[in-house]
């Protein structure tokens, strides 16, 4: 899996902004923790098949 | 009616959950997977804050909070704004001449695939080149394959079935595979359950599957084992359909890259010369081994799946892993039918899987660790 994550350094000022109203709560923190699948839109032959770089 | 449909499958402590909207899996902690279901039963929102803030002892508002949350994120209407331009291609007609015409056997089925170019021939002739006969008049199904305004097209019995640009172009290759088992195996796209990016390997009686990302030696590894005893099912390209969960094989041939020459060379010489493909316009040199299976109408249950590596001077590891992991691995580079029902079949599928993880370096030794798979002996 690629990881497209982006890193943005911010305060800690705003980090706790951006906790936001859970920050207190670490339950309901792991709860709202998930992750996102998204399997292929449609069939797909590998990438470095040929034929792909022309 | 609901906006958004949902299935959930409890699997090692987590509930992944599908969700129709997007044909999208999430892997949720049980409790957020039941406030999701509690939504979708339209119980009222105080009462899931209440049952939930005793349970996790938190202030009433805040889990209403972070109920509403949920819902925005999960019970949220379709978006419409993405619908495409959907293009019916009226005003293109197939060109009149093709410069190159093939002929492929699979079984007792013909297929006639004109190309329009070498450019079109390249994209898919390789891989189908050792089921080539010559040409004939009794054929069951014509492919054409042009490229019109930058767009690749791809006709099957004179039916439109799309066309790709350049940058979607494993896109189209994938569908022409997909329109060619759908004839091999005589099932419609609604019959999959899904086509994996993995290899398969059978030994005539249950198949696995091989996956790693590319460049981990998937492929050198299925020549290997099938140099072995074992039958080459599929490569690249693997699919699954929904009524018994079996592996298909797909008749392609085994894509082999410059580097593992060396490792293949002794055991397949015909690669140094005839499994050479030279496109001689494009200056391109492509080697396909052909895979060593003799019947593409045969299908086999799998219940096993690796994750397979070739690193330079590793010692033999191989482990169970948590099927969590295996799944997000999975998920990312396969096609998995949007139909609920065939959904509900993968997540039953997948959860039944036992997934192993394989790095070698010495060849003998990851024969004989997949040759005790196959054979219960694990």
């Amino acid at each position: 899996m690629k990881n497209d994550k982006k890193t943005e350094e911010i305060t800690r000022k705003e980090a706790i902004k951006k906790i936001g109203n859970y920050s207190k709560y670490a339950a309901l923190t792991a709860l709202g923790t998930y992750l996102i699948l998204n399997p292929k839109k449609a069939q797909a032959a590998s990438p470095s098949t040929p034929g792909t770089d022309w | 009616m609901k906006n958004q449909d949902f299935l959930f499958k409890a699997i090692e402590g987590k509930t992944v959950t599908w969700c129709s909207n997007e044909n999208q899996y999430v892997v949720l902690e049980n409790i957020t997977a039941d406030i999701i279901k509690r939504l979708y039963k339209e119980i009222p929102i105080k009462d899931i804050a209440k049952a939930l803030s005793k349970k996790i002892d938190a202030p009433e508002e805040k889990t209403i909070d972070f109920i509403l949350d949920i819902k925005r994120r999960f019970l949220k209407s379709k978006n419409k704004k993405n619908r495409s331009i959907i293009n019916d291609h009226r005003d293109v007609k197939n060109p009149e001449n093709f410069e190159y015409v093939k002929y492929y056997q699979v079984n007792n089925i013909v297929f006639k695939v004109s190309f329009l170019s070498e450019n079109e021939l390249y994209l898919i002739h390789p891989k189908f080149s050792h089921l080539e006969i010559k040409k004939t008049n009794n054929y069951n199904h014509t492919f054409d394959v042009f490229t019109k305004h930058n767009y690749t097209f791809l006709t099957v019995n004179n039916q439109i079935i799309g066309s790709w640009s350049r940058n979607d172009i494993h896109y189209f290759q994938g569908k022409f595979s997909m329109e060619l088992i759908q004839k091999i195996h005589h099932k419609e796209e609604s019959e999959w359950m899904g086509v994996f990016h993995a290899s398969a390997l059978s030994n005539d009686k249950k198949a696995i599957l091989f996956l790693g990302d590319s460049g981990n030696g998937k492929s050198t590894s299925l020549a290997l084992l099938q140099a072995n005893g074992f039958t080459c099912l599929a490569d690249d390209f693997v699919p699954i359909d929904e009524k018994k969960q079996e592996v298909y094989s797909f008749p392609a041939a085994i894509s082999i890259k410059k580097n593992s020459l060396e490792t293949l060379l002794p055991i397949y010489p015909e690669l140094e010369t005839t499994a050479e493909y030279n496109f001689e316009r494009l200056n391109k040199v492509v080697r396909f081994l052909k895979p060593n299976n003799t019947d593409f109408t045969q299908h086999l249950p799998c219940k096993e799946l690796i994750f397979i590596k070739y690193e330079k001077d590793a010692g033999l590891n191989f482990s169970e892993i948590s099927k969590l992991e295996a799944f997000q691995r999975l998920v990312p580079d396969s096609w998995l039918s949007p139909n609920k029902e065939n959904a509900a079949i993968f997540l039953d599928w997948f959860s039944k899987l036992n997934c192993y993880s394989l790095t070698y370096s010495r060849n003998e030794e990851m024969i004989d660790v997949v040759t005790k798979i196959f054979n219960d002996e694990l």
